[in-house]
């Protein structure tokens, strides 16, 4: 039988790799252990060396091409083979995809033996027919119907077809024993006793076969024995799917069976309705994704909240508007955590190895979705600053962040993180610490509500701040009294328009 | 008997000639000639190109770095392109993988970072590993830090290539290229992060620690 070279599995977590180099050609001549080609997996180049030699017939994959494990890449002819079963198998392949859009190759092949050459290029429809004087037979033979796919039967008694009821198998009782202890199917030998029947001697002889032809193994490969190799590759079955049960754990012809049976009585394939494609990430999202799931497995986060009453930041902010000085909210969350974290050092730190370490500036991040990218422009330097100046700066590292234009030192190192979800409708929430810093203000939307206020019913806005918090860092008790701080800093319109750090702690 | 692992500090090589070297020791362990083995040693100045190496992400012309003494070598390791020098602690690591039982490309890749991680890390440097970008990084750091690269080669299942630890090298050296393809990362080194606290042995200290790390892991 030829063989297809498949993408070849190099570890239990590859589901791809690319075709680096091909080092042979199609028509050159293989030796086991040969180097065949390159494939790439991660950081890691592996030279794939050949398991059996024979000749390259056809290259199915480019250089350059990723595809996934398991993938047809080459099609190799034994010595042994015939020109039959090699243009059975290239019509395969030849049938359908890219490869078939190709125009063969022929120029490009090293010298070939003539009638090889001629025997293994695929038929093109609309060839104009060659004079038939000057065909060579094998070319001759090139063309005929391949005789082995002809004589199978229909698709629908193919199970019939290859797999003999396994109860009818005519065995003698020491080969039935003998191949209950070794795991072998009995369907797949040939008997050499009377009838047919299979002696024990012919399953150990089987047993010998096996050993012998046994390929070294890659990552995630399915073992299977040479016949239900054989099968799966005339039905299309992917063996990944089947349980083996034979010597080895290896997949036997009766595993294909049930595992048939099981499809046609309508057994739910389930794997494939619940996934569907992959969506590919960018490198930095992969990097925020195990940054998350480093902050929230080490960091013990906690959690606390409370109501602002944000009539004064609405007052101040319609007021400066009157004034003709644009300020927002963001402006003032910015102001209010400079302020808070000037009064609260300890609060502005990190947890390194064993230890506290406080942070020299306040840097504070303001995340911003960008499309789908989240991205934290950091204002550096806050301390002492007025909300002024923070507007100004914080208004062009967004403007910065929406066009995509910041550069790694305007998101590195932020010392305190504000994220605001209010424009998305959302009343509170809590977010995940982004590491080294301790501390995240999570900002929901401004909302009308009724507040007791003396005895009185009155509708107030309110924003609810949640301050995620390392337990590592801080506890609950000074998280609830830097939150009071910022609380009382929101509320106090002079505090907010102070110039510099003289507001009474 | 476990498999042993030798570890031999070269020095300089220039790394045409590292190149025959590791070719000898990967012949040695398909054959049975020889060990497994970790090499370590610097190279003068020269940018390699890997398998997946984009022409683009060489950012200075063959003939400004021929010029400047910097030698370019496309060679059959995994990866993109990335630069050696003095200051920068090669490893070359000769293993089968298969010898071990259950060989996998990836477990691999992330037994070296392991080992490298755990290798800085007696040196003072809190090193990690980030998903898609196989090398070693300051952990935590945004934007990623790197302090390591990786690229292995294989042919059938025995190692070849490995690692380039930055101890203190002239970290300009990079400018010529994007570092493994990588935009965005900054490079730095084990001299960098340490600051004041580095110690004048630090070369010596860090070969020490990467070799105690992967004979830890490797023999």
């Amino acid at each position: 039988m030829p063989r297809e070279i498949k993408m070849p599995k190099l570890s239990d977590t590859m589901e791809e790799g690319t075709l680096n180099v091909w080092r042979k050609r199609e028509g050159d001549r293989i030796e086991r252990g040969d180097v065949l080609l390159e494939v790439e997996t991660d950081k890691a180049d592996m030279e794939y060396e050949a398991y059996v030699s024979g000749t390259l017939v056809k290259i199915l994959v480019r250089e350059g091409e990723t595809v996934s494990v398991g993938t047809p890449i080459a099609v190799v002819r034994l010595d042994s083979d015939s020109d039959e079963a090699v243009q059975a198998l290239l019509a395969k392949h030849g049938g359908a995809g890219e490869a078939a859009a190709r125009p063969a190759p022929a120029r490009e092949r090293r010298p070939a033996q003539p009638e090889e050459e001629a025997a293994l290029r695929a038929p093109q429809p609309g060839e104009p027919a060659r004079e038939a004087a000057q065909e060579r037979p094998a070319a001759r033979a090139a063309r005929a119907p391949a005789p082995e796919r002809l004589e199978l039967p229909p698709r629908e008694s193919r199970l019939a077809f290859f797999f003999p009821d396994p109860d009818r198998v005519r065995a003698t009782p020491r080969a039935r024993v003998l191949a209950r202890e070794r795991d072998v199917d009995l369907t797949e030998i040939a008997g050499s006793g009377p009838e047919g029947a299979v002696l024990a001697s012919d399953v150990e002889a089987w047993l010998q076969a096996l050993e012998a032809s046994s390929q070294p193994a890659l990552a995630g490969d399915v073992p299977a024995t040479p016949v239900a190799v054989r099968i799966a590759d005339e039905l299309g079955l992917d063996l990944t799917a089947v349980t083996g049960s034979g010597p080895g754990g290896r997949v036997t012809k009766r595993d294909l069976r049930g595992f048939l049976e099981a499809r046609e009585r309508g057994a739910p394939t389930r794997a494939v309705a619940l996934y569907g494609d992959e969506i590919k990430l960018s490198q930095k999202r992969k990097f925020l994704t195990r940054q998350m799931v480093d902050s929230k497995q080490t960091a013990p986060h906690f959690y606390v909240s409370m109501h602002v009453d944000a009539e004064p930041m609405r007052a101040l902010r319609d007021r400066l508007k009157g004034e003709g000085r644009r300020v927002t909210y963001t402006h003032m969350l910015i102001k209010a955590a400079a302020l808070a974290l000037e009064a609260f050092p300890e609060v502005n730190a990190t947890w390194r190895e064993d230890g506290i370490v406080k942070f020299n500036p306040i840097n504070i991040a303001v995340a911003v979705a960008v499309g789908d990218e989240l991205v934290a422009p950091v204002v550096k330097d806050c301390q002492g600053r007025g909300l002024e100046d923070l507007a100004v700066a914080s208004d062009a590292l967004i403007q910065k962040a929406r066009e995509k234009k910041l550069a790694p030192e305007d998101y590195s190192d932020g010392t305190f993180t504000i994220s605001n979800l209010g424009m998305f409708g959302v009343d509170a929430f809590y977010a995940i610490i982004t590491p080294p810093q301790a501390t995240v203000l999570s900002v929901g939307r401004m909302r009308d509500v009724p507040v007791a206020d003396g005895g009185e019913l009155r509708v107030r806005p309110r924003i609810t701040l949640g301050l995620g918090c390392d337990h590592r860092v801080l506890d609950g008790a000074k998280a609830a009294q830097f939150l009071a701080e910022f609380k009382r800093i929101l509320e106090s319109p002079q505090e907010l328009l102070a110039e510099g750090g003289e507001h009474a702690a | 008997m476990p498999p042993e692992l030798a570890v031999e500090w070269l020095g300089t090589v220039a790394y045409a000639e590292a190149l025959e070297r590791q070719r000898k020791c990967v012949e040695g362990v398909r054959t049975g000639a020889g060990g497994e083995i970790l090499l370590l040693l610097e190279h003068p100045p020269v940018v390699t190109l890997g398998r997946s190496a984009r022409p683009d992400h060489l950012l200075e012309s063959r003939e400004s770095l021929a010029a400047r003494g910097v030698e370019v070598h496309a060679v059959g390791r995994g990866g993109d392109v990335t630069w050696h020098g003095p200051g920068q602690l090669v490893g070359y690591l000769v293993v089968d993988l298969q010898a071990r039982g259950r060989p996998d490309v990836h477990r691999f890749l992330r037994d070296l970072e392991a080992g490298l991680v755990e290798a800085v890390g007696e040196l003072g440097v809190a090193g990690g590993a980030l998903p898609g970008m196989t090398g070693v990084f300051v952990a935590p750091s945004q934007p990623p830090r790197k302090l390591a690269s990786i690229g292995v080669g294989l042919r059938g299942w025995v190692t070849c290539h490995g690692f380039a630890l930055n101890v203190d090298p002239d970290l300009a050296g990079f400018d010529a290229i994007v570092p493994c393809g990588l935009r965005g990362v900054a490079m730095t080194s084990l001299a960098r992060e340490l600051g004041a606290r580095a110690p004048r042995d630090l070369p010596a200290r860090a070969r020490d620690a990467v070799a105690r790390a992967f004979v830890q892991r490797f023999a």
